[in-house]
């Protein structure tokens, strides 16, 4: 798969702007003082050097935080509705890590189950996704240990891999081989580049330091699931509030209220969190209203429920959970230090 | 001062004195602590004390059931005593274990003095009155105000005011109060305008994960007026005027009980600077009434109280 196209990174900008012109391109940014996926501004590329991972995951360009679903307005004749306008660009998601495409992967299973999410759905056809491998991992990320890489190239439309001054295209999908075939002034790959990018993939492998023992887990996880002690003490210091579901690529709970006044309005979803203790209390009650079965429900939902309907874990590795804590709650010490029954 | 926490920490434990111990051990990741709440006395060699002991531990007081021994810096040690004349905690359910402080070192502060991620830095050591930073083998010192938390910057009580043991000698403010409140000076010299502008800008990122809500000592309703739906005060969907209403709403219920421990805005993913408005209403809360939280158990909490000398003639 190795790639015969690269691009000096001066040129970015340039590909960008050729890339424009079928998508609407968004890139890391930190302009708005939070590290997260923005509209490419035509001309900014220096997240090439501040860049590792956003804060807010890329989920949001096709999950966002809150969206209207429908606007309403009573008239004598009863209810009319109206589907709001549908932002159909196409979206090149440049830089994408690994970890959060395939956690993209993941979020398609769970919004075509059952019932195929339009939003959801919508955004996410057509779109492209340019991978960026990660030469400079945190040290929060364990996404080694779910399958992936720094450089796993298995979700991406296009992989692109840091060599230096330059970064070596690789095209992974149908979609990306066009792409890339239709774009004019790439440089052709020599075989020392290979060898210097399967040396960054080697060395950069190695740097995801952390790590968790995932075989057998959902077994693990079904035996302690009433050991009420064990997840007690572990979820004492957790406080409940939402960033980990939140910034977490995988995890996809909305709740829905309308905005109206007097006699119109509009539906919103926006996202919602099991570690809440009012969540689901609008139907009936949360019956997970002590902490520790929240705590429990979240590790457990992705690590033994989802792989039982998807057969994949729904954990990606990407840290955030971990580095935006304010209590350093680390789901990777509750995964490592399960008991095992005497 | 670690060693001295973990001896009183194992007699606490030992004679029956307390049923838990909550400080703070080492955390996951390099440099930071995280939260320790043991049972058992052989736990307590986990325990630490460093200039990285972010949290406010007295958060939780009102969930832990049970006589407890709890560590606590200057700013802490107030939450606990509003906690006590809000009723919320019982003294004599407590034991506080009381650190001097001298700041608390805001990695964030570090990241940007270096432009380095705080896991790429080899060590981040207070020297005295100073840090010493090592990035790529390469030793870096700057003052120590440079990279303390703002709200540490010029405290008048890093000692605890309230304690059973001390770990130390008392200490002193690191620096002027100047520092302290940059940000919010800034704010003031603003027009109502452009600081409406500002704050939109800040509430349209905000996520409404209520970490700023749920790290918060003085924040300890059971039900909170943002998640009533018969009136729905607030609307749950996270709009910005939405936002912002929580915003200020949560410290109005918090007036006269903030420490200024600066949680709500070190715990804010989205980087809103929270405690702007905390101090604000901090300073306005001592200047209308002279009142300045958890400095006396005996008090009664502010708002509940009524004295014939109050600045306002509406209510006098």
């Amino acid at each position: 798969m190795a790639g015969n196209k690269k691009i000096n990174k001066r040129d970015i900008g340039k590909l960008l702007n050729k890339w424009s012109q079928g998508f609407t391109v968004f890139v890391p940014s930190r302009e708005d003082k939070v590290t997260a996926f923005a509209k490419w501004d035509g001309v900014n590329t220096n997240f090439m050097e501040w860049y590792r991972n956003t804060v807010i995951s890329p989920k949001t360009n096709f999950f966002p935080l809150m969206e209207e679903m429908f606007s309403f307005r009573e008239e004598e004749d009863g209810y009319h509705t109206e589907l709001p306008s549908s932002d159909k660009h196409k979206q090149l998601i440049f830089g994408i890590r690994p970890c959060d495409a395939k956690a993209l992967s993941i979020l398609d299973m769970a919004f075509k189950e059952g019932y195929e999410d339009p939003y959801y759905l919508s955004r996410r056809k057509d779109s492209l996704l340019v991978g960026l491998g990660c030469t400079n991992p945190y040290d929060s990320c364990f996404c080694t240990s779910l399958g992936g890489g720094p450089f796993d190239s298995t979700y991406v439309d296009i992989m692109l891999i840091d060599i230096g001054d330059e970064l070596l295209i690789e095209e992974v999908t149908n979609a990306g081989r066009e792409l890339v075939a239709r774009t004019a002034g790439l440089e052709e790959v020599t075989e020392a580049d290979k060898a210097r990018a399967k040396e960054v993939k080697k060395s950069s492998y190695n740097k995801v330091t952390k790590k968790i023992n995932t075989e057998g887990i959902q077994k693990k996880l079904q035996a302690c699931f009433e050991d009420k002690d064990f997840w007690e003490k572990v979820s004492t210091k957790c406080l409940s509030c939402g960033i980990c579901t939140f910034l977490c690529p995988t995890c996809y709970c909305f709740d829905i209220n309308d905005d109206s006044f007097k006699k119109q309005g509009a539906r919103f979803r926006s996202w919602d969190s099991c570690a809440f203790p009012i969540y689901t209390r609008m139907p009936m009650e949360n019956p997970r209203s002590e902490k520790w079965r929240r705590v429990r429900q979240r590790v457990c939902h992705k690590y033994e429920f989802f792989p039982i309907d998807f057969d994949v874990i729904a954990c990606v590795g990407c840290g955030r959970c971990i580095r935006q804590c304010p209590v350093n709650w680390d789901i990777t010490e509750i995964l490592n230090n399960l008991p095992t029954k005497a | 001062m670690e060693q001295k926490l973990r001896q009183e920490a194992k007699a606490l434990l030992e004679q029956g004195r307390v049923d838990y111990i909550i400080g703070y051990e080492k955390g996951s990741l390099k440099f930071t602590t995280t939260p320790l709440i043991i049972k058992d006395k052989n736990d307590v060699d986990r325990l630490v004390v460093n200039p990285f002991i972010v949290n406010n531990l007295s958060v939780f007081l009102t969930e832990i059931r049970g006589r407890i021994g709890i560590v606590a810096k200057g700013c802490d040690s107030r939450s606990i005593i509003s906690l006590i004349q809000d009723n919320k905690v019982s003294r004599e359910d407590v034991v506080i274990i009381g650190v001097p402080c001298s700041g608390i070192i805001d990695l964030c502060k570090v990241e940007r003095l270096v432009g380095e991620e705080r896991d790429e830095l080899d060590d981040v050591t207070r020297e005295g009155d100073k840090v010493v930073i090592v990035v790529d083998g390469r030793k870096r010192e700057f003052p120590i105000e440079k990279v303390l938390f703002d709200n540490c910057l010029g405290c008048k009580f890093p000692t605890p005011q309230e304690y059973d043991v001390l770990l130390g000698e008392a200490t002193s403010p690191v620096s002027e109060m100047t520092a302290s409140r940059a940000r919010i000076a800034e704010l003031e010299g603003m027009s109502s305008q452009e600081r409406w502008n500002f704050w939109k800008g800040e509430f349209n990122r905000c996520i409404r994960c209520y970490a700023c809500r749920n790290v918060c000592p003085a924040c300890f309703c059971e039900r909170c007026f943002v998640e009533e739906t018969e009136p729905q005060w607030v609307s749950p969907i996270p709009k910005w005027q939405d936002n912002l209403m929580f915003q200020m709403t949560r410290n109005i219920h918090v007036a006269g009980r903030c420490t200024d421990c600066g949680e709500c805005e070190r715990a804010c993913p989205m980087n809103i600077p929270l405690r702007s408005m905390a101090r604000k209403m901090y300073e306005i809360v001592e200047e209308l009434f002279s009142y300045e939280a958890g400095l006396d158990e005996a008090a009664p909490p502010l708002l509940t109280a009524y004295e014939a000398v109050e600045a306002e003639d509406l209510i006098r």
